[in-house]
């Protein structure tokens, strides 16, 4: 599946531009002369197979053509090559406050009175306090440093604070993670295991693990979802800020490569995924297994 | 939270809901009632914005865009999982493994860019947030499905079904009584109740987003319609920048917990026994 | 000569960069899609691309005269068919080529190229024939006709013949339209997020400012408080209901920013009952502009010196076009609309219009960038037809779709639309009210068509002096608002806000930095 993104995110998303209203075209050239020859060299007077072969084509070997309007000229990889890391980095650093949240709650250490609390964080939507910083951002180092690579890792670690707070994404993680080994340390193998002496974390991280890997999967594309967001209010040249101008703009080639690079991404998380998923089964496999019923 | 507890919460907090939504005036109010940015004790209940409109037209014209579409893509979402606890109890490999392949795929599009594509697609005096609801809830039904099907799984798939055949009960009675109400119930329910209350999120980013780019609302005719999303961008200013629309905020945040309320408390009042 | 001039221009710039060493920051609205001139398409685009190219002739904000800073000489030939252009000596492009008369041919011919797929390029071929380069510093640039005004019609930007590989037909994603190559006082570079100009020594251009920045500025209020923190030093276009808050500050400048612009009500006359002139004028009789411009501006009547000032035809009262003899209609008059209504043969039934026995319904939109300047505009128009019996759906467009369907005469499903028009210096409105066909009407946003408006167009086209041309439009105008394709509505002063380190900051109509020359920055 991580092998079939790449082309498949792509062609869905060609699907769905194809049916936008208007064109790039006319955007460009309203009902003039030359609109033809600009959609015959923009692959838009062939029909979207055509259009979705010939980007494909061309992206295989690395070249996504110029952008049409969001930055008019420049070549699309100039543009994304940057942008992969910075959004790569963001939903990194996003997922530390989860990660480590998870281990705490995983761990037993935050008790379920507080949850409302995290619950009520967690209501606030991420554009408000994206917003809030960026006006912050702007005010205190003014328009060319807030726009400018001088602002960069300030907008990453606060985006990256916001978005593994905001919108439930902490909430969810703590309260997920403990309803996880809760359930699991509810298993009678444990109870023998505590008789034993053993550690409980020891006996149930590895059982829990494919669940767990699964859930960090599902939040990291969560994040990725809204990394849009917080990308597009703090103005961080990522792939979901470049997604969201290129869309409003009718810039199908960074539209479409823009999608690859969240597909890759995407991609890239399942294989990871499959990779502890595996290494998670030949560890259980080599672990000594507990007769039913009691130790002999 | 206890069971009645949560049941006396949803009627609350969904009622409120409705209330706004129904009495929503049609169109948006260009007049002022009070001075700019009245405080809710100068204009009740709730206060004015900076041209002396009372922030209530915001509260009821923002429950009256979010309501039906969150319900629907809720409704969507459990209507889904519950298919997935039921494919699961089926035993259909076939069926299975192609839903196990769509969920794959659309659990990997980032959910963002298809709503946003779907969004600008739809023609000015179509839009509303309820065709995005709709793609919202069934981007989100993969997960629900997948949680439906390992709820079923746990029970025994087929094999529950088979056993519970052998005590002489229907197919209908042991799909519709055992499998979805006793034990699809709380998943299915907390997945609906999530999706309700990612929608109302859903309406606030995008009209957020379309405010800062500029462009008219995804989600709403804005020229006779305001949203939630414009009582938090008052609240924004006044964070940053020293306006006196605090009382806009707290409105505003208000209103989203109401509704995240509401999500809790089905979720908490449809949990097993 | 010239070397010494550079020499000093550069010492000037090195000086600037010692004393200042600061980039100025200034905030547009939105960013421009392009630097390259063929693809202007918003006043963002046109205001950035005057700084790094050079219109081969423009007027002067001084004194209004046609200037030329590339041009040292000129003189009509064939009969007037033609213009030869001797070229001012020392010129060069910001990669250091010299500017020859290669380049103006070479533009030319792009224009005439219909592999080139720009609106404004499409413009001129109906203007321009060819181009002859007689030698390296002189070119003869060829018309269609005999024009009154050929210099007039010579105001384009020069673009280098070799950063195209002497190929003709320029595409708008071609590398050029973000790292372009100009002679203008700076050297531009598009990024993702704004635009940096440097500082470019040349033989006709000496500016002060050795760097600057263009932003997006996203949030009005924050970008003026952006400008008061200095953390920019200057906004382009200030919202009337912000300006309060520049005049308060006592380190930031309100200036007058001459944008000809009018607002209007464009009408559907294709449609029924808008066909009806009738109609068109009780409509007219309908709008209390007194009191739109009030709540939505903020200009309270009787107000001195207001930035606002009702029209009665399609030019600014400034304009030597505008034609006094005809007066605005500044106050709803029911009684008048009524009278129309009825000649026209409708019928109000419990307060509500009908036409044919349905109520009378408009559908009715506005570009929605409108609504920073007047807020709610398009709600108490909506407002004040409903109040006389005439109800409405309104939307706001965004500016793509305008540009795309508005502007081109697609969006016929709508009834009225409210909008804005600017104008440089020459206020030609051929574009908005010729009946549309190819080359004409372009901007006709109904697609109106009328005979007599068409015949006073073409008058003023061949119209050979400026008396003959201001008689045209006179008769246009008076013609306009008897038959109301538009309801117009007001001119509306446009202010930029500069901090008062920005010195001697001249701006040009329209174009605004054409005189960049003189700013200085002080910061």
């Amino acid at each position: 599946m991580a092998l079939v993104l790449p082309f498949a995110v792509p062609a869905i998303i060609t699907l769905l531009i194809w049916a936008l209203p208007g064109s790039p075209v006319s955007i460009i050239c309203p009902g003039c002369d030359g609109a033809e020859g600009l959609a015959a060299r923009w692959n838009l007077d062939q029909g979207m197979v055509h259009f979705y072969t010939t980007w494909m084509g061309g992206a295989l070997h690395g070249d996504f053509g110029n952008s049409w309007r969001v930055v008019q000229g420049v070549p699309i990889a100039e543009l994304l090559g940057p942008a992969v890391p910075v959004t790569v980095t963001l939903i990194l650093l996003a997922m530390v406050p989860l990660l480590l949240a998870s281990a705490v709650a995983g761990l037993g250490w935050i008790p379920r009175q507080l949850d409302p609390l995290f619950q009520a964080i967690g209501l606030i939507p991420a554009m408000l306090p994206a917003l809030v910083v960026y006006a912050v951002i702007s005010l205190r180092f003014g328009a060319t440093m807030a726009d400018g690579p001088e602002s960069l890792t300030a907008k990453l670690l606060w985006g990256a604070i916001i978005l593994g707070i905001a919108d439930g994404a902490l909430s969810g993680a703590i309260v997920g993670t403990r309803s996880l080994f809760d359930n699991e340390r509810k298993q009678q193998y444990v109870l023998v295991a505590q008789l034993r002496g053993e550690g409980v974390l020891s006996n149930t991280l590895p059982n829990v693990a494919g669940a767990l890997v699964g859930q960090i999967r599902g939040r990291m594309l969560h994040l990725l979802s809204g990394a849009v967001i917080v990308e597009a209010v703090l103005r961080i040249d990522g792939l979901g800020d470049y997604l969201w101008r290129a869309t409003l703009m009718q810039d199908f080639g960074l539209v479409l490569a823009a999608a690859t690079g969240f597909a890759l991404v995407s991609g890239s998380i399942l294989m990871l995924q499959a990779l502890l998923e595996v290494a998670v089964a030949w560890h259980q496999r080599r672990s000594p297994v507990v007769p039913v019923g009691g130790v002999a | 939270m206890p069971r009645n507890v949560a049941i006396l919460f949803t009627i609350i907090s969904l009622g409120v809901l409705v209330v706004l939504a129904f009495h929503s005036p049609e169109r948006w109010t260009v007049m002022a009632e009070a001075e700019s940015y009245a405080s809710p004790f100068e204009l009740p209940p709730f206060g004015a914005d900076s041209r002396g409109r009372p922030l209530t037209d915001y509260a009821m014209q923002g429950a009256h865009i979010v309501a039906l579409p969150a319900v629907v893509a809720g409704l969507l979402v459990t209507f889904l999982g519950i298919v997935g606890g039921l494919v699961r109890c089926m035993g259909s490999a076939r069926v299975e493994s192609i839903v196990a392949g769509l969920r794959e795929v659309v659990g990997a599009l980032p959910r963002m860019v298809v709503i946003l594509v779907v969004a600008i697609l739809m023609p000015l005096e179509w839009r509303s947030l309820m065709g995005l609801a709709v793609v919202w809830a069934l981007l989100a039904a993969p997960g629900a499905m997948d949680e439906a099907a390992a709820v079923a799984g746990r029970l025994g798939g087929a094999r529950f079904v088979e056993a519970l055949r052998a005590h002489g009960f229907s197919r209908v009675r042991i799909y519709l009584y055992h499998v979805v109400a006793l034990n699809l119930r709380p998943v299915v329910v907390r997945q609906g109740a999530e999706t309700l209350m990612q929608v109302v999120f859903l309406e606030v980013a995008l009209s957020f987003l379309a405010l800062a780019a500029g462009e008219p609302s995804f989600t709403h005719n804005e020229a006779t319609t305001k949203s939630w999303a414009d009582l938090l961008y008052q609240g924004y200013q006044f964070i940053a920048m020293d306006v006196p629309s605090g009382h806009a905020l707290v409105l505003g945040l208000l209103l989203v917990a109401v509704t995240a309320v509401a999500a809790v408390s089905i979720s908490s009042a449809a949990r097993a026994r | 000569m010239g070397r010494s001039r550079h020499l000093l221009v550069a010492a000037g710039i090195s000086a600037a960069m010692l004393s200042t060493g600061a980039a100025l920051t200034y905030y547009e609205g939105a960013l421009p899609t392009t630097l390259n001139p063929l693809y202007a398409a918003k006043m963002v685009d046109y205001r950035a691309q005057e700084l790094v190219f050079d219109r081969l002739w423009y007027h002067s904000p001084i004194n209004n005269e046609l200037e030329s800073r590339l041009v040292q000489g000129w003189e009509l030939t064939d009969g007037g068919k033609g213009i030869k252009l001797e070229l001012a000596s020392g010129i060069k492009w910001h990669d250091g080529k010299p500017f020859t008369a290669n380049d103006i041919c070479f533009t030319v011919k792009s224009m005439l190229d219909t592999g080139t797929p720009s609106p404004i390029a499409e413009g001129y071929r109906d203007i321009l024939a060819g181009c002859t380069e007689e030698s390296r510093s002189t070119a003869i640039v060829h018309f269609t006709r005999i024009v009154h005004n050929p210099r007039e019609r010579l105001g384009f930007s020069v673009l280098p013949e070799h950063a195209f590989d002497g190929n003709t037909a320029i595409s708008p994603d071609l590398e050029f339209s973000a790292r372009p190559t100009g002679t203008g006082p700076m050297k531009g570079s598009r990024g993702t997020r704004g635009v940096t100009f440097q500082a470019f020594a040349n033989g006709h251009h000496a500016p002060n400012i050795p760097q600057m920045q263009l932003q997006e500025s996203g949030d009005p209020l924050l970008a003026i408080k952006a400008l008061i923190n200095n953390s920019v030093q200057g906004i382009i276009e200030v919202a009337p209901n912000f300006r309060a808050d520049v005049s308060a500050s006592d380190e930031l400048a309100l200036k007058s920013y001459d944008l000809r612009s009018w607002w209007f009500v464009a009408i559907n006359s294709k449609k029924a009952p808008l066909d009806d002139r009738r109609v068109r004028q009780a409509l007219n009789f309908m709008l209390d502009r007194t009191e739109l411009r009030e709540k939505s501006i903020g200009v309270k009547p009787g107000e001195r010196n207001s930035p606002c000032e009702f029209i009665s035809g399609p030019f600014v009262p400034s304009s030597p076009y505008y034609n006094r003899s005809v007066p605005a209609v500044e106050r709803s008059d029911q009684g008048q609309a009524e009278a129309l209504l009825t000649e026209a043969g409708m019928e109000k039934v419990g307060g509500r219009w009908q036409f044919k026995g349905q109520p009378v319904s408009f559908r009715m939109g506005m570009e929605k960038s409108l609504d920073n300047e007047a807020p709610d505009i398009l709600s108490y128009i909506s407002n004040q037809f409903e109040a006389a019996g005439i109800g409405s759906q309104v939307y706001k467009i965004p500016p793509d779709k305008w540009t795309t369907e508005a502007i081109t005469g697609h969006l016929t499903d709508y009834d009225l639309l409210v909008g804005k028009w600017s104008f440089g210096q020459v206020e030609d409105v051929n574009e908005l009210f010729y009946t549309r066909s190819r080359g004409k009407g372009t901007r006709n946003i109904f697609n109106y068509s009328e005979q007599e408006v068409d015949r006073l167009l073409a008058q003023y086209d061949v119209a050979k002096t400026d008396t003959a041309a201001r008689d045209a439009y006179h008769k246009l105008h008076r013609k306009l608002a008897e038959d109301l394709p538009y309801l117009f509505l007001w001119k509306l002063d446009t202010k930029s806000a500069w901090r008062t380190e920005v010195k001697s900051n001249t701006i040009a109509p329209y174009y605004y930095f054409t005189q960049f020359d003189s700013w200085r920055y002080e910061g």
